[in-house]
């Protein structure tokens, strides 16, 4: 074999392990990287999505449905002030559910996620509009897809009385799936407490 | 001696005529018999562009099936495919690619046992939910079995849905599943089809979780109900079957899951057919 082929093969060789030994520190700096943006994200939307209060606010404890290790949501019991409007009180339980999960591992709905609108008719139908990052944030999967709408679903049907059924928008446009298995081109039933007459306004308008 | 080169010349000129046309008479031949051979099997035989034994390209045929033939038809469908990708893993795997490599060895195993199989895809194609369910929906007795990975879960287990519809979204709706609900009405709502097999779809996915149950631990014993949009406009007993996870499992770990599931989804079947049949139409 000629010397000069030789000595190209050892070079070759000498890189190819280089970048082998490289790979795993690349790796963790890319993985470290993508948390710090979460954070970021995090920190982001706390700052643009300001809580929401209403003057009929009172602090009561809300049960919201985070995740409960990798396969199930389950409630976790929170102060939050609450109002007594149903599209306010809708609103301010899914700003909680997609900003404040006790921990990331928790997380069911991706932190970029914006309630864009929410309104609600007289006969208990209510639509959620979320923000188009609600789909693209979320990890595609029949599991992680279902924990996302149960989370929404068992969060409202536990703390809004008189919610009969809902249906869930992406950027203001029905969609066929939310991250391309759960199907939202229907309604959500949603068994909650009857309302009190009062409780339910004429098809509220968006906030 | 020209003479005797011209002699030599013209034998060697015939010669050579004689063997051309003795070439061209055998290409005649072979092309007379493929064209007969293609003839013949393009011969329609009720089968759908994607069944198996015209177009599976693994040169190894089943061996002799038991005596299980008259079964009904198994229709495989591997999520996503093309630009979806569905669920992603490390490395650039994903999902799209692993329910394919899935499917092939669950097809294999159940063609095994005797049962006729065709798929919704077994490309990197991507067919609508729609194309997919009319895959089922073309034959009389099918079950539709949708097969999944998931970003999420716990790595190792198995869940096994049905479809639960959502209430239907307007009146239209309303009125197509009463028509349903009358046995002489030839009208099926497409967005409803799903709707008179749900107890048949939860009772095959019971018994395919059961079975799924026992050979990975840590899987729910009883199926779940979702609204999975593969399943809804399917006119058969239909279930998704997703394995945990793409996310922390390594890809032939998951494609493993194949043999296992292919049982499961046998016994689903027998299952399905001993009370009193109802995975026929």
């Amino acid at each position: 074999m000629p010397r000069g082929l030789k000595i190209v093969l050892v070079v070759l060789a000498v890189a190819v392990v280089a970048g082998l030994i490289s790979l795993q520190p690349l790796r963790r700096r890319i993985h470290r990287l993508g948390e710090s943006r979460s954070a970021d994200e995090q920190a982001r939307h706390a700052v643009l999505a300001p809580p929401i209060s209403t003057p009929t606010d009172v602090t009561v404890k809300a049960q919201i449905f985070w995740a409960a290790g990798a396969d199930n949501v389950a409630p976790v019991e929170v102060d939050l002030a609450l109002s007594a409007d149903p599209v306010e009180r809708s609103r301010q339980l899914l700003q909680a559910l997609i900003s404040n999960p006790p921990t990331e591992e928790q997380r069911t709905l991706p932190v970029e996620t914006t309630l864009s609108a929410f309104y609600l008719a007289s006969d208990g139908t209510a639509i959620a509009d979320f923000s188009d990052t609600i789909a693209s944030g979320l990890p595609s999967g029949i599991l992680s897809e279902e924990m996302a709408v149960n989370s929404i679903t068992r969060t409202l049907e536990s703390n809004v009385p008189g919610l009969r059924r809902l249906k869930i928008l992406i950027h203001g446009q029905e969609v066929d799936t939310l991250a391309g298995n759960v199907d939202l081109t229907g309604f959500f039933d949603l068994n909650s407490v009857p309302a009190s007459p009062t409780a339910a306004a004429n098809m509220s308008s968006p906030r | 001696m020209a003479a005797w080169l011209v002699d030599r010349a013209v034998r060697a000129i015939s010669a050579m005529l004689f063997a051309v046309r003795n070439s061209l008479f055998s290409l005649a031949c072979l092309l007379v018999f493929g064209s007969v051979v293609l003839l013949l099997r393009a011969r329609p035989t009720h089968s759908s562009p994607q069944e198996e034994p015209q177009s599976t390209p693994e040169p190894t045929p089943p061996p002799a099936p038991p005596a299980v033939p008259s079964g009904p038809v198994i229709v495989l469908d591997p999520a996503h495919g093309g630009t979806d990708t569905g669920a992603r893993g490390e490395g650039g795997i994903a999902e799209k690619d692993i329910v394919l490599r899935m499917m092939r060895t669950v097809r294999e195993q159940l063609a095994i046992q005797g049962y006729r199989v065709v798929t919704t895809r077994r490309d990197d194609s991507n067919p609508s939910y729609d194309d997919r369910a009319a895959v089922a929906n073309a034959y009389h007795d099918a079950i539709f079995i949708s097969l999944h990975v998931a970003s999420t879960g716990t790595s190792g287990t198995v869940r096994a849905y049905y479809d639960q519809f959502s209430t239907p979204e307007s009146a239209s709706a309303v009125l197509g599943i009463k028509a349903l609900a009358q046995p002489t009405s030839p009208l099926v709502v497409w967005d409803q089809a799903q709707r008179p097999y749900i107890d048949v779809s939860h009772h095959l996915a019971d018994v395919i979780q059961g079975q799924l149950a026992r050979s990975f631990p840590g899987s729910p014993t009883l199926s779940t109900g979702a609204a999975v949009r593969a399943l809804r406009s399917v006119m058969a007993p239909a279930v998704a079957v997703e394995t945990s996870s793409i996310s922390k499992s390594k890809p032939d770990a998951l494609a493993g899951a194949a043999g296992p599931l292919s049982s499961a989804i046998a016994a689903g079947i027998v299952a399905l057919r001993q009370s009193n049949g109802a995975g026929a139409r």
